[in-house]
């Protein structure tokens, strides 16, 4: 970055200091997602810590002697000093290594990697079936301020508030797979297999998903989209003769979208969470069928990789989210001390 | 207290808290008035439409529909409480001590918020029961943990406007101790906001704590919980289509009256608008009654705060 900004001299001051502002803007949110990062592991490894539990009592049951649980735990690490522990566990997984299951000695690594795709496919249907519905929401609403339309849907948004997702997905089962019979009720076909048929099985988990998230989303762009419509740009728009559609899209949208970006990215660790429900309800092998068994045995190593990866996810999306924000937002790119502001 | 008193001048504030009133009660009360024993099986009749004897039917053990909801409001409404109470007591001193406590301090606390804002509840839920030991106080716990950043932001949002107010930097020139200017000046303006936050959180933790014994976690089968209930029905769709609905109708009776309610108390002032039922329902006032508050991005935040300062 710094021999762009070196190389650029002679370029325009406006353009440099507008590329140290993205540098310094991208920079900081890298540096939370990085502090985040070792956050969550101490979180997660914390937890595995506090639970005291080992693998040769869980494994070896009553019987096992002194000395077959002194080599047990020489075998996973844990005669060493915690603060060792956790480096080894944390070094072990950023080189993806997040060790083997006590009870089946598969690496937690691949159980993980057969069964995200499952929760990711589906989240991400949600996600978009989400901004899908909940931008047509918000903006239909906006556009119709006050009108029928925009009560339908905010009564729409109260409702769904009030909802479980896994209620919303009861519902769906009942109407489109009991009543109607036109999808199945629960089973998953991964999608490198067949699109169409991952489609007939995700539809109705990503639905039921997605709803929390339209909601929360229309209506917090209907209501940053109707502030924005009232500030003088648009009514100077208006006047100059533009139509109020045309000034929506073209003018404020891209001013109203930061706090609804803001609400998709809270979405997404509710998504994700609400994935395992998902899980559970339409009987899908992903992550949290994983997660159950294990805590059903109490087979940390599998339990831990299980949050951690999640976590990741969920971060790596707000990260994404942060970013886009970032680029919209000239606010947020700018440097902190006020003598290097743009304006 | 005066704010409740207000809230209940408005036609949808108390229908709200008869509605909640009505769902104390069958807390305390639930399991002593219900018409059958929620546990007793009647293998004779089993999964029946509601009649004079079952009022809302019966379950796939032969189980009285009924008193299973009345007495699983306890578990149910309880869970969610200890979770919000968890949430209060880690997220809202360190809330206050963020505004006061140096720029340090400051960029810790909302890392560590911003860390468990990643942590989606139900996989928490999960982890933290299957390392120790699965149980209502450990699940509930977990959850009210994951939510304190929801108190942590709302009282530092709210702190920091306050602090700026011109009779706190005179009550500050004028040499009052920081623990002085908090109690008289700051904690009766952030009781208010912490009311219609509270009635938000007691609404996720809710849906949340369905959620969790929707799973089959912290509360084990017999004992009737609202998402219990509805996992256990969920296996018996193709014969009782519509008996999710009464267990989803309390959940859904419950949050809305506690939305409806934050949204109420957000309006009363003393000389606040009031409004009508319909208008409530389909254009709510200020803020979107989302679980989370809108989110204060820390940059702007910071930048907000230091306007005064320059």
């Amino acid at each position: 970055m710094s021999a762009t900004v070196a190389a650029g001299t002679s370029w325009p001051t406006e353009r440099i200091r507008r590329l140290r502002g993205y540098a310094a803007a991208f920079g900081r949110v890298a540096l939370i997602a990085v502090t985040v990062f070792l956050f969550a592991t101490v979180l997660t490894f914390g937890l595995g810590a506090l639970s005291g539990a080992n693998p040769a009592a869980a494994v070896l049951g009553e019987t096992a002697t002194p000395e077959d649980i002194a080599r047990m735990n020489h075998q996973f690490g844990l005669d060493l000093p915690l603060w060792q522990q956790y480096l080894n566990w944390l070094g072990n997984a950023l080189q993806g290594d997040l060790g083997v299951s006590w009870f089946t000695t598969v690496p937690v690594t691949d159980s993980i990697r057969a069964a995200l795709p499952v929760d990711l496919s589906i989240a991400g249907l949600a996600l978009l079936l989400a901004v899908v519905f909940g931008v047509t929401g918000g903006v239909a609403a906006a556009l119709s301020n006050g009108g029928v339309v925009d009560r339908t849907v905010t009564l729409l948004c109260s409702i769904v508030a009030t909802m479980p997702p896994f209620v919303i997905g009861i519902g769906l089962i009942v109407l489109f797979s009991v009543q109607l019979e036109w999808l199945p009720s629960g089973g998953y076909v991964p999608i490198s297999q067949s699109p169409v048929e991952w489609l007939r099985f995700a539809i109705l988990p990503a639905l039921a998903l997605s709803v929390d998230a339209a909601g929360g989303l229309a209506r917090q762009l209907r209501t940053s989209l109707v502030g924005a419509l009232r500030e003088n740009y648009a009514t100077g728009a208006e006047m100059r003769g533009f139509s109020r559609r045309r000034v929506l899209f073209g003018h404020v949208l891209r001013n109203a979208s930061g706090p609804a970006l803001a609400v998709l990215g809270l979405a997404v660790p509710t998504i994700i969470g609400g994935a395992v429900i998902a899980e559970k309800l339409f009987n899908l092998p992903g992550i949290a069928q994983l997660a159950l068994q294990s805590a059903e045995q109490g087979d940390v190593p599998v339990i831990l990789g299980t949050l951690l990866v999640t976590v990741i996810v969920v971060l790596i999306a707000s990260t994404v989210v942060n970013v886009i924000q970032t680029a919209l937002n000239p606010v947020a790119r700018r440097p902190r001390n006020p003598q290097g502001g743009t304006s | 207290m005066n704010t409740l008193r207000l809230a209940w001048r408005d036609p949808a504030g108390k229908a709200s808290m008869i509605v909640l009133a009505g769902i104390l009660f069958l807390v305390f009360f639930g399991s002593m008035l219900a018409p059958h024993d929620p546990l007793a099986q009647d293998p004779a009749n089993m999964l029946q439409n509601p009649s004079a004897e079952h009022w809302l039917g019966t379950d796939y053990l032969g189980r009285d529909v009924l008193s299973r909801l009345m007495a699983g409001t306890r578990i149910s409404v309880l869970g969610a409480v200890e979770a919000v109470l968890t949430a209060m007591l880690i997220g809202i001193l360190p809330g206050l001590a963020s505004v006061w406590l140096g720029p340090k301090f400051e960029w810790f606390s909302l890392r560590v918020t911003d860390t468990l804002m990643v942590v989606p509840f139900t996989v928490f839920a999960i982890a933290v029961v299957g390392t120790l030991g699965n149980g209502l106080h450990q699940s509930m716990i977990a959850i009210g943990i994951l939510m304190s950043p929801l108190y942590f932001r709302v009282t530092r949002a709210v702190t920091m406007g306050l602090r700026q107010q011109q009779y706190v930097e005179a009550a500050e020139l004028m040499g009052a101790s920081q623990w002085w200017i908090l109690r008289k000046h700051i904690w009766s303006k952030v009781l208010p906001t912490l009311a219609v936050t509270t009635a938000q959180a007691l609404g996720t933790a809710l849906l949340v704590m369905a959620s969790l014994t929707f799973l089959g976690l912290g509360v084990t089968p017999p004992a009737p919980t609202w998402g219990g209930m509805l996992a256990s029905d969920l296996a018996y769709l193709t014969q009782q289509p519509w008996a999710p609905l009464f267990p989803g109708l309390m959940i859904m009776l419950t949050v809305g009256s506690l939305n409806l309610l934050a949204d109420v108390v957000r309006d009363a002032t003393p000389d606040g608008v009031r409004r009508s039922w319909r208008r409530r329902l389909t254009s709510p006032s200020a803020g979107p009654i989302t679980a989370l508050p809108t989110v204060i991005e820390p940059e702007k935040e910071r930048a907000d705060a230091r306007v005064p300062a320059a």
